[in-house]
């Protein structure tokens, strides 16, 4: 901004040119205060938590409010993940996300590479029937599911929580944009080649749409970690439930140790919070393209 | 196949290409098919089925027929529009604050050339946090001993009783929720920003406008859809509420923060009242339909005038 | 909800790369798979192939699943330790949960969903409806005989709550009444204690004031407390208790009746609201942990809370006793009771085996139960009610016949510990306690929020 002003001789006069200037630096200023301000107060809470979580039980008792701790201890964490059943409620939580996230990836990608790209009876129909499902809360559906999943005998298994999980119309909406984004050349030469339509989608169109693969993977994978209401439901067993429904449910026989609940609530959120800052362009980029939620 | 093109292809070799391109259509959709009948359209219409029926989750079939008894007691009864009206009011108090802060935040964090990451980290951070983790963090926070507490307390206010106070406590859990997930819609706003041009902030710096009035005149008005996108994803997300609510009151104090979700969730399984829980549902399907449908219109509308 | 934007797609496919070279994801995704490998193997595979597909535990495996947190759960981690101890050849499972509802909706959400605990506990104001829902399996004479457990040798009043219908579900554990804690040294000064260092009785509505205010006197904040937010099941019990001294009832005929008497329990509601924003002499803001700490830290006389609170108090340097609620309305006694119990969740796959198990857990647990008594229970069982280490134990083995004489929650497929009912009574109690709203306006609330209880079929019993 600054060269360009500086290059254009016609402005009115070098005063007003520095007022600006100055006022344009002045907001920037301002602008950086009240951002540090906003995520000081936004980083507060997982400070806290973190720092309750490092500090002696006692001492989190008789002062709860202090910051500062001359003993730091790693106690709580110690204590929560020999006591608890941490480990394999990560477990379940990993195998869950990841096949619900693996097996959306292929069944949602096939259904968008047909409705986008493959011309047949009924495909409009099709579509607008997806489409429909958008408007479905699945909240709405947890009565009528449960006493399908208790009939087919598949409530505390894994199933449970991935089958409904699969069909998801977001899905298929964001592969569908992304393959009638392709160029069709590609297509029709591979049709000419002799290709099949499993074939092209497979071995063509597949590998060109990592960008929306992996939106779909962190995504899917994200929300079936988070998700409560239905594991809360569905996963009555001690041995089957997720990190949300196991921390929310089992408690300490011992009574409320603060540190040891902060322990827990970081060991929680660790997983999602690595991913995160692994790929955080990439989940960026994710929202700004789809609009996932 | 050889080497000619597919128009020039006899009729009914090209006939012999649609079914089999009719035959692939249908066979990449029918697992995602088949799933989405077995476990989306199926339950929608069993639990439409359970809704005129006296279904309790201890017996077996479907009990007596109902009629539309289920639906009217619901509709008479105050509990549930009170829930309702929790639902509501929560998204009345969580939607302004998610879209106009997060806007506010993003434009100003667009301006800085360094250490956008931090912010961007700061913010999003707590949106990938469970549910139930941040509950636990915050019954910790807002305890009558807690930090915030003894902040305001420190400053010489008295603090609120967070979440017993029937008139705090929606308040509470809507800061909780501000908190949580802003960062999703700070970074729809990121992207959104992006799209406007450079060169028209820098042509309106050489007309001498002031940061502010380049703000009121450009930003807000090209953000416009970005806008109508977030507030539309954060109403509908709002009205789902149940989680959060659940995590930190129960529904309480005196059922004061219980949205409707948890009202279906009280009587379609603490009270094993099926039939009923499934006609609470889908009026409040009815509900989240409409909403969905004023934004399809509203977006169609956006679309073909843009 | 979305609008797929992918505006990128066009600029995407020049970038083409093998999807199976080298690339940062795919190295990643290894150390992923390492570390997922290492947490199967630290965890062993019994949860994944119970994830994947549905096997049941190993034979050898018992669940146990009960409410017990603070003083009454480490009491009961202690009795389970001492079953582990005498079945080395039982792996048990005990899972604590949170209190309350949540519990009993789990409970048979579990039942429901075919994997539930082999045995749980319950309160025994809750049997009726688990038993009308099929949720229990009823327990033959003949089994329990072989672990030694008959009727003779239980509380009366709680074996025989434990049936239902004629049949026996449930196998009682203690009964657990409502009580008055007090700071002996507070008293002391306040003159509210006897010549044996014991409180003295308290009499009438005014006694119950004056003694709070003599109490507030010397600690200079607040003479009682009884706690308020966020617990209406303690809201219901202090209600209760004062409510029956009055001679009232709430529910009739199965729930399907309410006959709360409308002016005794607004004048009960006034009293408690007197006690809180009124006289200020119990907190009207005041949740579990302040509760805990006003008492434990010497800054109140008086606390009305359940005699499970007594490990508590025993935990810290307080001097305290206990003694049953005043009885300020002068009818006959009352106080709010209630019982734990062992039952045995319906499951189809038991096979006589586990449930011979089950009951020898059931009955490993009443042998314990002596520890159960320190933590201020009145324990059912008769081989340790009648010992002498619990006749030594005080000031346990003095309320004991308050647990004899102890009337359950009323009736109802909505009612019992935890429940919808203990909600709606609770919290509206809360809420004229804090102020919020009026004894009148209370009364409204209940019978409204009951009637639509009442009013409806009950969704549990009739045909299964």
């Amino acid at each position: 901004m600054a060269t360009l002003t500086a290059t254009r001789p016609e402005t009115r006069s070098s005063g007003t040119g520095v007022g600006i200037r100055n006022r344009h630096r002045y907001f920037t200023a301002f602008c950086v205060s009240v951002l540090v301000v906003f995520a000081a107060v936004w980083l507060v809470p997982l400070l806290w938590a973190v720092d309750t979580s490092i500090r002696p039980e006692g001492e989190v008792t008789t002062d709860p409010t202090a910051w500062f701790t001359s003993h730091p201890t790693l106690d709580a964490y110690r204590h929560v993940l020999s006591a608890g059943r941490l480990p394999a409620w990560y477990l379940n939580s990993f195998l869950v996300a990841a096949l619900t996230a693996a097996l959306t990836v292929v069944v949602c990608s096939m259904a968008g590479f047909a409705v986008a790209r493959v011309r047949f009876r009924g495909r409009r129909a099709a579509t607008g029937l997806i489409l429909a499902g958008l408007m479905i809360p699945p909240q709405v559906l947890i009565m009528p599911q449960f006493q399908e999943f208790a009939g087919l005998h598949l409530l505390n298994t894994y199933w449970a929580l991935v089958l409904p999980a699969l069909p998801t119309p977001v899905a298929v909406f964001v592969f569908a944009s992304f393959f009638s984004g392709l160029p069709g050349e590609l297509v029709e030469s591979a049709r000419l080649d002799g290709a099949g339509w499993f074939r092209i989608y497979s071995r063509i169109m597949m590998p060109l749409c990592r960008p929306a693969v992996s939106a779909v993977v962190i995504f899917t994978f994200v929300w079936s970690w988070n998700s409560f209401l239905w594991p809360l439901l569905v996963m009555t067993s001690t041995d089957t439930m997720t990190i949300p429904v196991g921390l929310s449910v089992v408690q300490d026989a011992y009574g409320i140790h603060q540190a040891q609940v902060m322990a827990s609530a970081v060991l929680g959120a660790l997983p999602l919070f690595l991913v995160f800052l692994l790929f955080q362009r990439r989940i960026v980029a994710g929202i700004a393209n789809t609009g996932i939620k | 196949m050889t080497t000619t093109t597919l128009a020039a292809l006899p009729r009914t070799e090209e006939q012999t290409a649609r079914g089999d391109e009719a035959r692939a259509g249908w066979g990449l959709l029918a697992p995602f098919a088949v799933l989405y009948l077995l476990f989306l359209i199926g339950p929608a219409l069993y639990g439409l089925v359970l809704s005129f029926f006296d279904a309790s989750s201890v017996r077996t079939g479907l009990g007596s027929f109902a009629g539309f008894g289920n639906y009217a007691e619901a509709l008479g009864s105050s509990d549930f529009w009170s829930s309702m009206w929790h639902t509501v009011l929560f998204t009345l108090l969580t939607t302004p604050p998610l879209v106009i802060v997060a806007m506010g935040l993003a434009m100003l964090a667009d301006r800085l050339k360094h250490g956008r990451w931090f912010f961007r980290l700061a913010f999003f951070a707590p949106y990938v946090v469970p549910a139930t983790c941040v509950a636990l963090v915050f019954t910790w926070m807002y305890t009558p001993t807690g930090l915030y507490s003894s902040w305001l307390t420190s400053v010489g206010l008295t603090a609120p009783a967070w979440l017993a106070d029937p008139n705090w406590a929606m308040i509470s859990v809507a800061l909780m929720t501000v908190w949580w997930t802003i960062g999703f819609n700070f970074v729809l706003y990121l992207a959104g920003l992006q799209e406007i041009p450079q060169e028209l902030y820098e042509a309106s710096a050489v007309d001498g406008a002031s940061p502010l009035a380049q703000l009121r005149r450009i930003t807000v008005p090209l953000l416009g859809r970005t806008t109508l996108l977030v507030t539309m994803l954060q109403i509908l997300a709002s009205l789902k509420v149940f989680d959060q609510i659940y995590l930190l009151t129960s529904g309480g104090p005196n059922y004061a923060t219980r949205p409707v979700i948890e009202y279906i969730y009280d009587v379609g399984f603490t009270d094993f009242r099926t039939g009923y829980g499934a006609a609470a549902s889908m009026l409040y399907f009815v509900v989240i339909l409409a909403v969905s449908v004023v934004w399809f219109v509203a977006n169609r509308r956006l679309g073909r005038r843009s | 909800m979305t609008v797929p934007r992918t505006s990128d797609a066009g600029g995407e496919p020049s970038r083409r790369r093998s999807p199976t070279g080298p690339s940062g994801i795919s190295r990643r995704a290894a150390l992923a798979a390492l570390g997922v490998a290492g947490l199967g193997a630290s965890t062993g595979c019994g949860s994944v192939l119970a994830g994947v597909a549905g096997t049941g535990p190993p034979a050898d495996a018992l669940t146990y699943w009960n409410l017990f947190t603070g003083g009454d759960g480490s009491h009961m981690v202690e009795m389970e330790d001492r079953y582990r101890k005498q079945h080395p050849d039982v792996h048990l499972n005990a899972v604590t949960l949170s209190w309350g509802t949540p519990y009993y909706t789990k409970l048979a959400l579990a039942i429901l969903g075919n994997r539930p605990p082999d045995v749980a506990v319950t309160h025994l104001s809750r049997l009726p409806t688990l038993a009308a829902g099929n949720l229990l399996e009823p327990l033959r004479g003949d089994d329990l005989a072989r672990h030694g457990m008959t009727a003779d040798r239980f509380t009366p009043a709680a074996w025989r709550k434990g049936q239902v219908d004629g049949k026996q579900y449930a196998v009682p554990l203690d009964t657990h009444p409502f009580v008055m804690f007090y700071n002996v040294d507070i008293c002391r000064k306040a003159g509210l204690l006897d010549a044996d260092g014991r409180i003295a009785p308290i009499t009438g509505t005014d006694g119950l004031v004056a003694a709070l205010a003599a109490c507030r006197k010397v600690t200079g904040a607040y003479g009682g407390v009884v706690n308020v937010n966020a617990d209406p099941s303690t809201c219901w019990r202090w209600f209760d208790t004062l409510y029956g001294q009055l001679g009232g009832e709430v529910l009739a005929d199965d729930g399907t009746r309410i006959v709360l008497d409308d002016a005794k329990a607004a004048q009960v509601l006034a009293f408690q609201r007197e006690l809180t924003v009124g006289r200020k002499l119990m907190p009207s803001n005041i949740d579990g942990n302040g509760v805990n700490q006003l008492f434990a830290n010497g800054k109140v006389g008086l606390l009305f809370d359940g005699v499970w609170q007594l490990p508590t108090y025993q935990a810290t340097k307080l001097k305290f006793s206990m003694a049953p609620v005043p009885n300020v309305f002068g009818g006959a006694y009352h106080c709010f009771a209630d019982s734990h119990a062992l039952i045995l969740p319906r499951n189809a796959g038991r096979d006589a085996h586990r449930r011979d198990t089950s009951l020898g857990l059931v009955r490993g647990l009443l042998d314990a139960s002596m520890v159960w008594a320190e933590g201020g229970h009145v324990p059912a069982w008769k081989n340790v009610q009648d010992s002498a280490a619990f006749r030594k134990l005080r000031p346990q083995s003095e309320y004991v016949p308050a647990a004899e004489a102890a009337v359950y929650d009323p009736a109802g497929w909505y009612s019992g510990a935890g429940s919808d009912f203990e909600n709606i009574m609770g919290f509206a109690v809360a809420a004229a306690e804090a102020g919020q709203i009026s004894p009148d306006a209370a009364v409204r609330q209940i019978r409204t929020k009951l009637n639509g209880y009442a009013s409806r079929p009950a969704p549990v019993g009739g045909t299964a």
